[in-house]
C-alpha cells in the first residue's frame, strides 16, 4: 500500500511534471531515431531522419535549459525520507542526468558543424556554426557524441529502475511525485483511507 | 612625296601590318588558368541545411579582354566526377543515375554566346550552359579583379535551377527535401595570355 504525500513529500509543480514527461517523449523519439539512422545508408529518408534527430536535439536543449530556470525559481519537493546515501545517489543522478541533457545535444551540434552539416531548426532557423567544416574533428566528435548517448541512456536506465523500486519495492511516494494527482486537491489515499 | 618616301612608307606598313595582327591576336589568346588558385563550387539547400561541394577537375579556356569586353570569350568544361562535398557518401549520390549521372554525362559545358561590360570590371556572360545532355541560356554576372601579381581573378555567382537539368528525380524531389536552386559560384586566376 501506497504511503501518503506528506506535507513536505508535495508533488512536482504541473510545469515541471510537464518538462519532465515532454523530455521523456522527446527521448523517446531521439534515441531509436538517432540509432536507426546512422544504419542507413544515404537516402532521402536518412536526412530526413538527421533532420528531425537534430530538431529534437535542439528542442531538449532549450527544454531543459528552461526547466532548469523555472526549477531555480520553483524549487522541487525536498527528498522524501530515505537514507542519506541513497538522497545522495539520486541527486548526483538528477545532476549528470541535467548536464547530460544539455551536454549530448551540444556534442551533436559540434559534431555536425565539424562535418559541415549546419543545424537548421525546422528548416528555417539556422543555428551558428561554431566550428568550421574538419572532417578529423567531426570523427572524433562522433565517438564523443556517441559516448555521451550511452552514458545518458545509462542514467536514464538508472533513472527509471529507481523510480519504480521506489514504486514497487518501497512503495513510497517517489515515483507518484512527478505524476499529476487525479483528483484536484485530493491527498493521496494513505493505506488506512483505502481499506 | 616622293616615290622612295612612299615606297618605304608602304614598306614599313608591311612589316607592321602583321605585327599589329599577331599582337592582336596574341592578347585574344585565352589565358592561362591557375587551377590550384581557382575555384568552381556550388551549394544547395537540403531540408534548409547548405550542402556545399566543389568540381576538383575542369578546363578553363578564357578570353577576357577588358578593353574589349565583347571581344572575350569561355569555354569551361566540369568534369563532373570529380565533385566533391567532402562526404563520399554523398559524392557518391550527387554523381549517381537519378543525379547528375556522371558515367552517361561526364562533362558539364558552359560556352559564352556573348559578353558585355556592365561597368568597370564588371560584366555579364551570355552563354549555354549543358549539364546532363540538357542545355540551358544562362545570363552570369562576374567582376574582374587585378591582383597584386598583375594577374586576373574572374569571379561570380549564378543560381540555376537542377530540375531545369533533370538533375535529382523520384523521392528525392518528393517534400522539397532538396531544394530546386543550386547557387555556382567560381572564382578563376587568369594569368596573361600566352
Amino acid at each position: 500500500m501506497h504511503r501518503p504525500l506528506t506535507p513536505d513529500q508535495q508533488r512536482y509543480g504541473l510545469t515541471a511534471q510537464l518538462g519532465h514527461w515532454l523530455t521523456v517523449l522527446l527521448l523517446c523519439a531521439a534515441f531509436p531515431v538517432g540509432f536507426y539512422m546512422v544504419e542507413l545508408a544515404l537516402s532521402p529518408t536518412k536526412l530526413k531522419l538527421f533532420s528531425y534527430h537534430k530538431w529534437i536535439g535542439v528542442t531538449v536543449f532549450a527544454l531543459v535549459l528552461l526547466r532548469l530556470l523555472w526549477r531555480r525559481w520553483n524549487p522541487p519537493p525536498p527528498p522524501p525520507a530515505m537514507a542519506p546515501w541513497a538522497v545522495r545517489t539520486a541527486q548526483i543522478t538528477h545532476r549528470l542526468l541535467y548536464l547530460l541533457l544539455l551536454v549530448v545535444p551540444l556534442s551533436g551540434w559540434l559534431m555536425s558543424s565539424a562535418k559541415g552539416f549546419q543545424t537548421v531548426y525546422f528548416g528555417r532557423l539556422p543555428i551558428p556554426d561554431l566550428l568550421g567544416k574538419d572532417p578529423a574533428l567531426g570523427a572524433a566528435l562522433e565517438t564523443v557524441h556517441w559516448m555521451l548517448n550511452k552514458m545518458l541512456l545509462g542514467l536514464v536506465a538508472l533513472h527509471v529502475a529507481a523510480a519504480l523500486k521506489h514504486h514497487f519495492v518501497d512503495r513510497d511516494a517517489v515515483l507518484r511525485r512527478m505524476l499529476p494527482s487525479l483528483r484536484r486537491s485530493t491527498p493521496l489515499p494513505s493505506a488506512d483511507g483505502a481499506r | 612625296m616622293s616615290r622612295i618616301t612612299l615606297r618605304r612608307i608602304l614598306r614599313s606598313l608591311v612589316l607592321v601590318l602583321p605585327l599589329l595582327v599577331l599582337g592582336h591576336n596574341a592578347e585574344a589568346a585565352p589565358r592561362t588558368v591557375d587551377y590550384g588558385a581557382s575555384q568552381i563550387s556550388f551549394s544547395v539547400k537540403q531540408m534548409g541545411v547548405a550542402v556545399d561541394g566543389r568540381f576538383t577537375r575542369y578546363t578553363a579556356s578564357i578570353d577576357l579582354d577588358e578593353a574589349q569586353a565583347e571581344q572575350s570569350q569561355a569555354r569551361i568544361e566540369v568534369d563532373i566526377s570529380s565533385l566533391d562535398t567532402g562526404t563520399p557518401e554523398a559524392d557518391a549520390i550527387a554523381i549517381d543515375t537519378p543525379w547528375l549521372n556522371a558515367s552517361a554525362f561526364p562533362k558539364a559545358v558552359f560556352e559564352s554566346t556573348a559578353v558585355r561590360a556592365l561597368g568597370p570590371n564588371r560584366y555579364q556572360a551570355e552563354g549555354q550552359l549543358t549539364i546532363r545532355g540538357n542545355t540551358r541560356p544562362i545570363s552570369v554576372p562576374f567582376t574582374s579583379t587585378t591582383l597584386p601579381d598583375g594577374r586576373l581573378r574572374a569571379s561570380g555567382e549564378f543560381t540555376l535551377h537542377r530540375t531545369d537539368f533533370g538533375i535529382g528525380g523520384g523521392e528525392w524531389n518528393k517534400d522539397d527535401l532538396v531544394a530546386d536552386a543550386v547557387r555556382v559560384r567560381f572564382n578563376l586566376v587568369l594569368g596573361n595570355a600566352e
